[in-house]
């Protein structure tokens, strides 16, 4: 276990030691300094709330700015000529609130290329109602037929009573989609075809891990042949990917309540909550777990950080470099990169201080450099675009990420 | 800084006016602060605290001419409290189990006013707008008679608001009607938001007087996004009933409140209870409150500061509290200025209402509430004055605006 109090100089004693390393063999010339993360293109949105998360593909990104709805920015692919430090809006479109209150409260997104029908029709739409953390939520599942980007049509709809919508994975070959959906466990749907207006014949599977009264799921992946599952009361959980039935986990973090996660090769990454204490403590954590193999996933590290509430967001780089945390709450809210050299050890080389924090942050690859696009929380709400190419050195004995998001 | 610069030229303003046409101008200037020691046990910093502030450090004045009435209250708690005044349950504005300071003006409202007959059967019409109180619910608690400001303050009254209010009263029967911004101040320098928010918000009044000294009212509000400045938060259904009783010497005072507060459509709900009353003989005075009040609990950045502004919907729990409240205080003071040493005492406990992640035992250490306050209330020709209503709404006779 690890305490953080800032990158400086633990990426000092990295480069000292890479060249303490590199003293050994005299013939070999001392790599480069990292990199440091430059802020290439910063954009406000309404504050309205804000952003809450992004997905990004083929330089694409879906922006999801709650009631403002989702904004559609070109800022790679070439369409409308936008860079990541030069977004290019494409368009806004606003989904219906579908009758739960608050608004559209675009919440996430994930833009599925069906392979199996070499298209990339639908957009799928998280809905963030209001709720009562742990207990209850409300939101929808949306689609948007998104065939022109320019303009998207909202084509179906899925509504759980009780329960509202989270974070979203696919099984795109498979025509699958998981959705987190808080106190209403995990759903699984077939997306395959020409979806109907309504999605519930779609359903082919349902889990509550924690059982009715210990369930609140904030996300889900699916790698190496699992779901994986974070739910912020019952910790982190393996689940046939499709049947949902438990395979192992579960119970194991009595600590802090649970938030991401991410799940890279033989190590999984799960963060923590803290909007209120768990007995007190916070969600400053990242929990490092062993999935190899079957069973359990075994807890072997965990990394703690000073004054945050939340560790919001995770994802690892496609090269299995880093690992990329946001945090938010209290004064060292921004983005955290830890390099995964060691993967059961993850080791802190930058922090990017942000005000108020960042609330989710997804890595995406364009033109040949690697970009994290963080939301940054109100009051002063923007999609701020971060270059972190070259901070994290690739290393051969990373995980590599098993899903391209 | 620049709210409180045009308060202050207005202040100007009323004062040349009151020069320029001093025969027909009637004004009074009040002003009033409470020295208080307070021990508060438990805190959210799970031990007992204990501070010494000045609170409520005010300067009044209502000026009539003719048919106008302007009202001004200046309120320096931003500059004496600015962390807020230890007070175990209370919330809003960003504050949390500490009363948070109210903005530098607290009220700046230019009206008109017009009576016809007179006595207990004079009716009137006005207009008032400006800076002030929303006409719902029950009056503000600095003008009620515990130094402690009640959990129910944001459920039970609209402040700080720019709005623009109508009156009918015919008789003992009063209408009042009102649009405002429903966003809240975060800071005592902040201002109404004008823009894109003003009118978004309303309220209705209807207050019964039929004997004197006694109101019955009832009061409805749809107030849109008051936690979120820009506009993102929900909008409240806010319903308040009343009866508040006074006596003509003003030695006896009763009050009697429910309210409830409904955001997203019922998804939440927030209700109190909360009933008070005074006894002024002599020199003496006692009074006692209960109040029974639900809370959300929200994210906290430190143990007496939550989140603002908001990021999402959402809510960890609804604590309710039970709390009573008494007091003792002598009073000293001759002619208009008043000087009273008070001693003041509350007890109760809070519960968990529903389902929530928030933990009480976790926050505080315990349930159970105990305070108390020591201190000195200082005043000067603020005897009889109500914050939080005006013009015809007020009982005739009152003395805002009412001439003949």
């Amino acid at each position: 276990m690890k305490t953080v109090q800032g990158s400086s100089a633990i990426r000092i004693v990295a480069w000292v030691a890479a060249l303490a390393g590199c003293a050994s063999e005299p013939t070999a010339v001392p790599p480069p300094p990292p990199a440091a993360v430059v802020t290439v293109a910063t954009v406000p949105v309404p504050a309205n709330y804000g952003i809450h998360d992004t997905y990004v593909r083929d330089g694409i990104a879906f922006v999801c700015v709650w009631n403002t709805g989702v904004q559609i920015y070109d800022v790679g692919n070439g369409m409308r000529g936008g860079s990541p430090s030069n977004p290019v809006l494409i368009t806004t479109f606003v989904p219906n609130s579908d009758d739960v209150p608050g608004g559209p409260q675009v919440h996430n997104a994930w833009w599925f290329h069906n392979p199996a029908l070499h298209e990339s029709r639908y957009l799928f739409l998280g809905q963030e109602g209001p709720g009562n953390i742990g207990f209850s939520s409300a939101g929808d599942l949306h689609v948007l037929d998104v065939s022109d980007l320019a303009n998207p049509r909202e084509v179906s709809v899925y509504s759980m009573a009780g329960a509202g919508v989270h974070n979203f994975w696919m099984d795109e070959p498979a025509a699958r989609l998981y959705a987190a959906y808080y106190n209403g466990g995990v759903v699984a749907f077939d997306v395959s075809g020409t979806l109907p207006a309504d999605l519930s014949s779609r359903v082919i599977a349902t889990a509550m891990p924690g059982g009715p009264s210990a369930t609140y799921v904030w996300g889900v992946q699916l790698a190496d042949g699992a779901l994986w599952a974070v739910d912020m009361l019952s910790g982190f959980w393996k689940l046939d990917p499709v049947t949902l039935g438990t395979l192992g986990g579960g119970n194991n973090v009595p600590d802090r309540y649970g938030s991401d996660l991410w799940v890279a090769a033989d190590y999984g990454y799960t963060g923590t909550w803290g909007g209120v204490g768990r007995t007190g403590v916070r969600g400053d954590a990242i929990k490092v777990w062993r999935v190899s193999g079957v069973g359990d996933p075994a807890l072997v590290d965990s990394v703690i950080f000073t004054a945050i509430n939340t560790v919001s967001d995770l994802q690892v780089s496609d090269d299995g470099a880093f690992l990329a945390a946001t945090a938010e709450g209290q004064t060292n809210g921004g983005l955290y990169l830890l390099s995964l050299a060691n993967p059961a050890k993850p080791v802190v080389v930058s922090t990017t201080l942000v005000d108020r924090g960042l609330h989710t942050g997804t890595i995406a690859t364009i033109g040949g450099r690697q970009f994290v696009f963080g939301a940054k929380n109100p009051p002063n709400p923007a999609l701020m675009i971060f270059d972190v190419t070259g901070v994290v050195p690739s290393s051969a004995t990373g995980p590599r990420s098993s899903a391209a998001r | 800084m620049k709210e409180l610069c045009g308060a202050l030229a207005l202040a100007g303003a009323l004062v040349v006016a009151g020069r320029s046409a001093a025969a027909q101008v009637q004004a009074r200037v009040m002003a009033q602060g409470i020295l208080v020691g307070i021990r508060a046990d438990p805190t959210p910093e799970r031990r007992p605290i204990t501070e010494v502030r000045l609170s409520q450090p005010t300067a009044m004045g209502v000026a009539s001419w003719r048919n106008l009435t302007a009202i001004l209250t200046l309120d320096f708690e931003g500059l004496t409290i600015p962390g807020g005044e230890l007070t175990a349950g209370a919330w809003g504005e960003g504050f949390i189990d500490r009363r948070h300071p109210h903005t530098y003006v607290h009220e700046a409202l230019l009206g008109a006013v017009k009576w016809w007959g007179a006595g207990r059967t004079a009716s009137g019409v006005a207009a008032f707008a400006g800076k002030g109180f929303v006409p719902f619910g029950s009056d503000d608690p600095m003008s009620r008679p515990t130094e402690r400001y009640p959990v129910n303050h944001h459920w039970s009254q609209i402040l700080e608001r720019a709005v623009v209010i109508g009156q009918v009263r015919y008789r003992w029967a009063v209408i009042e009607a009102a649009l405002f911004n429903g966003d809240e101040p975060e800071r005592p320098e902040d201002w109404p938001r004008i823009s894109g928010r003003f009118g978004d918000s309303w309220s209705l009044r209807g207050t019964v007087d039929p004997l004197e000294g006694l109101e019955v009212s009832g009061s409805v509000a749809s107030v849109e996004s008051p936690e979120n400045r820009p506009g993102a938060g929900s909008t409240q259904q806010k319903t308040h009933v009343g009866v508040r009783y006074e006596s003509r010497v003003k030695d006896r005072y009763a009050m009697a409140e429910w309210a409830r507060t409904s955001e997203f459509d019922g998804f939440f709900v927030f209700k109190s209870v909360l009933a008070e009353a005074g006894w002024r003989p002599g020199r003496n005075r006692i009074y006692y409150r209960f109040e029974r009040t639900d809370r959300p609990e929200e994210e906290r950045l430190n143990p007496f500061r939550s989140l603002r502004p908001h990021l999402e919907n959402s809510i960890f729990g609804i604590t309710r509290w039970t709390l009573h409240t008494a007091g003792y205080g002598y009073s000293v003071g001759r002619g208009s200025a008043r000087f009273e040493p008070f001693a003041e005492a509350t007890v109760g406990r809070v519960d968990p209402h529903g389902a929530g992640l928030f933990s009480i035992v976790d926050t505080y250490g315990k349930s159970s509430v105990t305070s108390v306050s020591l201190g000195v209330r200082l005043g000067w020709n603020v005897a009889g004055h109500r914050m939080g209503r005006y013009g015809v709404a007020l009982p005739v006779g009152h003395g805002q605006g009412h001439h003949h």
